[in-house]
């Protein structure tokens, strides 16, 4: 890749590409993602998606909000299992519901623990939209 | 509150070829990332149709993690400090030690924890690796190759990061060169890293790796649409594909760009003409993956997804497959 072809006006996020130099030597430049640039739009339109469609699931019980952030932060039940200690089939039944409202906050925090949030942001997903918001308090 | 030491930081295309790099610059050996990826014998490829670890089909385009430190210090003859711990609260206090004594110390993370970076990067890898240079308060000092300065990362957050369960988790792993020669044999190192490179990339006989990897990826990218979620699952793994291979730290066209300048530079240490040539043929190998890349995000981003497309996209990348065939056997016989 010729240099001239590789700049790209993206502050936000930069990284180092090799490309040819005038002078014929393939040297580092640093430059802007091509990607940030151009499609982070979209990314966040499908990210927004996702969120919706998650979060309507828990809303209705049909999943636990562990499964919602499992499928957010791209993580398997396999990959979630080795992060939290938990047996996989421990963590398939976590991502049930019914299932999650029995679980001790010992258990939560090890999930938010891993998926960096707090046990609020977690409860949050499945109080009805309608409700009164959260007394962070009484958690 | 400790002080920073110093440290020349600069951005690098990769993180471990990167961190690698830099704490080699700064403890006084001249030598350049490609050198190091290439000695080390990065490039590479590998397709994933199925793990466990991973919510969809992945491919990679370097060795193992952690094989750029090992294969360079053997090559070269340099030794690493490296050391993981059981106790996350004996891995901190390691690592204050190190610093106390104005030691640089390389550590291993989880990616998703380096809460300077902005959350559309931010996934969980456990593979990251950053340099620290020190500690102000409650808060490390960073140098890490995907961003342009010097951050600030809690110790909390730091923590976390370097012990992160799940598949290669770090353990707390760090490392520092303890003893570099002076005068390190780069000839017989290059060649031997060149190639082990070649022998990887034609000879390991699992079909999912080097270029028979390449040419199953082509082959199962097709199938894509029957593992996804749906349609806008679909068009984010596809764009996950430039992701790969032009922004998760490769310099570019997975790591091509950069091995061609390694056999650039290393053209000129071992005196071999030929080697410019294929340097520049690699490069031309490189612009055809970033076609893919391109290619990927735009018809990701148009939804433009259905078999026409993915066939489109499959015999690009079994072009390269067949490139990179050639390529290699040409490197191979190169090496006398």
């Amino acid at each position: 890749m010729k240099e001239k072809d590789s700049i790209v006006d993206c502050p936000e996020q930069q990284v180092v590409l090799y490309v040819e130099k005038e002078d014929g030597n393939y040297e580092p430049v640093q430059t802007g993602s091509y990607l940030t640039k151009n499609f982070l739009d979209d990314y966040k339109l499908k990210r927004q998606h996702l969120e919706d469609s998650l979060h309507q699931k828990v809303q209705t019980g049909e999943v636990s909000p562990i499964y919602y952030y499992m499928i957010l932060e791209d993580l398997t039940i396999s990959e979630l299992s080795a992060r939290t200690g938990f047996k996989a089939r421990k963590v398939k039944k976590h991502l049930e519901a019914e299932y999650f409202k029995s679980l001790s906050q010992d258990i939560l925090q090890i999930y938010c623990d891993v998926f960096n949030i707090t046990i609020q942001d977690m409860l949050k997903l499945i109080i009805p939209a309608t409700s009164e918001p959260l007394d962070t308090n009484t958690i | 509150m400790m002080s920073t030491i110093p440290f020349k930081h600069k951005m690098a295309a990769h993180c471990e070829s990167g961190a690698v790099t830099s704490l080699l610059n700064n403890a006084g050996l001249d030598i350049t990332e490609p050198l190091v990826f290439g000695i080390s014998s990065g490039i590479f490829f590998g397709y994933f149709h199925k793990m466990k670890s991973f919510a969809f089909p992945a491919f990679i385009v370097r060795n193992k993690p952690g094989s750029i430190r090992t294969n360079l210090a053997k090559r070269l003859g340099i030794k690493f400090h490296t050391e993981q711990f059981r106790i996350p609260e004996e891995g901190m206090k390691k690592l204050d030690e190190l610093l106390e004594n104005k030691i640089p110390v390389a550590v291993q993370v989880d990616f998703f924890y380096m809460d300077y970076l902005p959350e559309w990067e931010r996934v969980h890898i456990n593979v990251h690796f950053i340099v620290v240079i020190g500690k102000s308060g409650s808060k490390y000092i960073v140098s890490d190759s995907y961003f342009p300065d010097l951050v600030e990362l809690e110790a909390t957050s730091l923590q976390k990061a370097r012990f992160a369960g799940g598949n290669m988790s770090p353990k707390g792993f760090l490392f520092y060169p303890e003893f570099i020669p002076a005068n390190p044999d780069l000839k017989k190192a290059i060649l031997k890293g060149a190639k082990k490179a070649c022998f990887n990339m034609l000879k390991i006989p699992m079909p999912f790796l080097g270029v028979k990897g390449i040419r199953m990826f082509a082959k199962k990218v097709q199938e894509w649409p029957k593992l996804a979620r749906d349609i806008e699952h679909l068009s984010h793994e596809i764009m996950k594909i430039n992701i790969l291979l032009e922004d998760q730290g490769t310099g570019g066209a997975g790591f091509r760009f950069m091995y061609a300048s390694f056999l650039q530079q290393s053209s000129a240490i071992l005196n071999k003409p030929e080697w410019k040539e294929l340097s520049k043929e690699m490069m031309e190998i490189g612009d055809g993956w970033r076609e893919i890349s391109l290619f990927a995000a735009r018809i990701g981003k148009n939804r433009e997804l259905g078999q026409d497309k993915l066939q489109a996209l499959g015999r690009m990348i079994a072009g390269r497959a067949d490139a990179e065939e050639q390529f290699f056997h040409r490197l191979k016989n190169s090496i006398h």
